[in-house]
């Protein structure tokens, strides 16, 4: 048996140990379910479709240990300011090995109409609310999620009202500490009529935390709603990451995505979107930015459940070392879901020979009146850009990091947080005398 | 200054350039003219050090340098410039920071202090308006979506803020309407200053209304034939290149 499915099975016993109550009866036989689905399935081996070139081998021999709240405890402010954050947002959500710190967050900041609540907290005052809202997913979801929910120990429940537009970004920090321990975060994101919300989902890690991330972040999307989410993958290099995001969009809803993955030695992110009203639209982009041994794979899956409803996606692999890029991104089309449009790219650059990619597109379509594209490209740097920027004095270093930064902006520039920008700038040229320029260039 | 003795070059098992023998001084503007295949470009990119160019024989010194033993960018950093037939274009590098990426690794090689981005900034501004380019190209992707006209000029710009001491323009002309011919012209004027030399490889004589030259050479089969004051680029117009390709045979 996996280290995996063990401690699944351990946390099934703890489960069935701890006192009963009449209260919490339907989330413990959900969590029950979620863990026997565990150790029925085990883990997806490469003999499945979906995890046909990211072998969890490395991951399932890893001895691990499930984390609790006391874990994180030692974790304080003065932590947090030492992280090289992405954005300093005024709206801040800390979670420890997924566990929520109200002390570390900045709840008492955000406005009327947006709430955020701790999962652990509502299992205990609430457990049928939470058990509703985690039932539907559960029942679609995948082994990491249903471990996800069997595990579950704590994580943000984040509503915001019908017709309140939230500007600001909500910053969720997702921080990981100690080593071998299996993180389970678990997001809600409930998303009124025509509301609208920024969310920055920020994976990081203090230290050299080590082990396993198995996040689940499900956003639902009522009618008229619009989320930009960007999702920030960026641990140690001892992490790796189970990511999955599941998001319902419901009529003329827009969702927008940007999932960026830089860290950890197994990163491995789902991202699904069920566009399940009329006008609904999705925009998914993507960059993940590999080196030494790093393995990088993500999976998103676009069901366009009914008529006209859009997607556009855009992914981008920088592949360095040895390291290995999948992407496989998927597109089905409902019986009679006329008039959709979906597009797709997926571009790679291989910085190394011995990097390597594995993108495809999947597309399964019931209905004749649509409109759906796709193309992938592999390359290398251009060299006749490489000897142009040479020419001029520039040293091949910077020009390769220059030309490699330029292929990366394409996803950047449609990100309006100044922060993420200049950090993956400084990720890619090492400073941020780029933006700088442009800046001082804008200044009269 | 810059002197090429009997260089060979041989591009993909073909040998292009047969036994070139050049010398260009300070200050001085020499034209290179020629038929189409005659090895006017294979020159350039030898001397700005473009891959795919194998040198069998021959040398290049610049200011008693070997240059051919020189990675480009240490060729720019010695002075050497070339203003590219077809511009590259590329998406997602701003034109500025590129430029500022080239003029400190030109600094860094030569010992010389980097410039801060305000000093930087100040210097591009000042040479923007001495070129009559339009301020929105700054702000652009490097020749990206630029048009002809405007990828000229935009190498003109980087020659003017680069400052080399040897600037090889490849064709600068072709492609160039009546009026960005006069700019590009006027560029390359205000850039000469009795100490900075130029090689001018042309097609067309009207460039060289212009850009007057000190010399005019002509390139045939991978050798100049044939060297002359500026009024052989008129005698150029007027008779073609044939009787001095059967000159030289005779």
């Amino acid at each position: 048996m996996t280290a995996l499915a063990l401690v699944a099975g351990a946390a099934l016993e703890a489960l069935e140990a701890s006192p009963h109550s009449e209260r919490g009866t339907s989330l413990r036989s959900l969590r029950r379910a979620a863990a026997a689905r565990v150790k029925e399935h085990g883990l997806p081996t490469v003999a499945e479709e979906h995890w046909k070139y990211t072998s969890l081998s490395r991951l399932s021999q890893a001895a691990l240990r499930s984390a609790t709240a006391t874990d994180g405890s030692a974790v304080s402010a003065t932590d947090l300011a030492a992280l090289a954050l992405a954005t300093a947002s005024r709206l801040r959500v800390v979670l420890v090995n997924g566990y929520l710190r109200a002390d570390l967050s900045t709840l008492e900041n955000l406005p009327t109409g947006v709430r955020v609540q701790s999962i652990a907290t509502l299992a205990e005052q609430d457990p049928e609310r939470l058990t509703s809202l985690l039932e539907a997913d559960v029942a679609a979801g995948t082994t990491f999620q249903a471990l996800n929910t069997a595990l579950l120990g704590d994580g943000a429940l984040i509503e915001i009202d019908n017709d309140v537009v939230l500007r600001e970004p909500l910053h969720l920090v997702m921080l990981g500490a100690g080593t071998e321990l299996l993180r389970g975060p678990r997001v809600l994101v409930r998303a009124g009529r025509n509301s609208e919300l920024r969310l920055i989902e920020e994976y990081l890690s203090l230290d050299a935390a080590g082990g396993l991330t198995n996040s689940v972040c499900e956003v639902k999307l009522d009618a008229g709603a619009t989320v930009f989410h960007h999702r920030l993958a960026n641990e140690s290099a001892h992490s790796s990451h189970i990511g999955r995001v599941a998001v319902t969009v419901a009529d003329q809803g827009n969702y927008v995505s940007d999932s960026l993955a830089f860290g950890g030695e197994l990163t491995r992110v789902d991202i699904d979107i069920i566009l399940s009203g009329r006008g609904a639209r999705c925009r998914l982009n993507g960059l993940f930015v590999a080196d030494g041994t790093q393995h990088i794979d993500h999976h998103t899956r676009v069901e366009h459940r009914v008529g006209d409803t859009h997607s556009a996606e855009l992914y981008r692999g920088i592949l360095d070392g040895r390291s290995r890029g999948v992407f496989n991104g998927k597109v089905l089309v409902a019986r009679d879901a006329q008039q959709i449009t979906a597009q797709q790219t997926s571009n790679n650059l291989l910085l190394s020979r011995l990097a390597e990619i594995d993108t495809k597109p999947e597309l399964e379509i019931y209905a004749d009146d649509v409109s759906c594209s796709h193309g992938a490209t592999v390359g290398e740097l251009d060299a006749a850009a490489l000897f142009y920027l040479r020419s001029r004095g520039v040293s091949p270093q910077n020009a390769r990091a220059l030309l490699t930064y330029a292929f990366a902006q394409k996803i950047v520039d449609e990100i309006p947080l100044p922060g993420v920008r200049r950090w993956i700038e400084t990720r890619f040229l090492g400073h941020t005398d780029y933006s700088q320029l442009l800046t001082a260039l804008d200044t009269p | 200054m810059l002197e090429i003795k009997n260089l060979h070059v041989d591009v993909g098992g073909t040998e292009i350039l047969r036994g070139l023998n050049l010398t260009i001084r300070p200050g001085e503007t020499h034209a290179i003219m020629g038929p189409n295949g005659s090895g006017k470009s294979t020159l350039s990119h030898v001397l700005a050090g473009r891959d795919g160019y194998t040198v069998t024989a021959g040398s290049v010194t610049f200011n008693g340098k070997s240059l051919l033993d020189l990675a480009p960018e240490e060729r720019a950093g010695e002075g050497v410039f070339l203003a590219f037939q077809y511009p590259i274009e590329i998406p997602g590098v701003n034109n500025v920071y590129m430029l500022k990426a080239a003029l400190n690794g030109i600094r860094s090689y030569r010992g010389e202090k980097e410039l801060s981005a305000v000093e930087f900034l100040k210097l591009v501004k000042a040479r923007v308006k001495a070129i009559g380019l339009d301020d929105s190209l700054l702000n652009r992707p490097v020749n990206s979506g630029f048009s002809g006209g405007e990828k000229k000029r935009n190498e003109i710009f980087q020659m003017s803020v680069l400052e080399p001491r040897l600037a090889i323009l490849d064709e600068t002309d072709s492609g160039l309407d009546i009026d960005a011919l006069k700019t590009v012209s006027e560029g390359v004027n205000a850039l000469r200053d009795g100490t900075r030399s130029f090689m001018v490889i042309t097609h067309y004589q009207r460039l060289l209304d212009y850009i007057v030259p000190d010399f005019v050479h002509v390139l045939a089969k991978g050798r100049i034939i044939k060297s002359g004051p500026k009024d052989l680029a008129l005698e150029l117009e007027a008779r073609g290149y044939d009787w001095l390709l059967e000159e030289a045979a005779a």
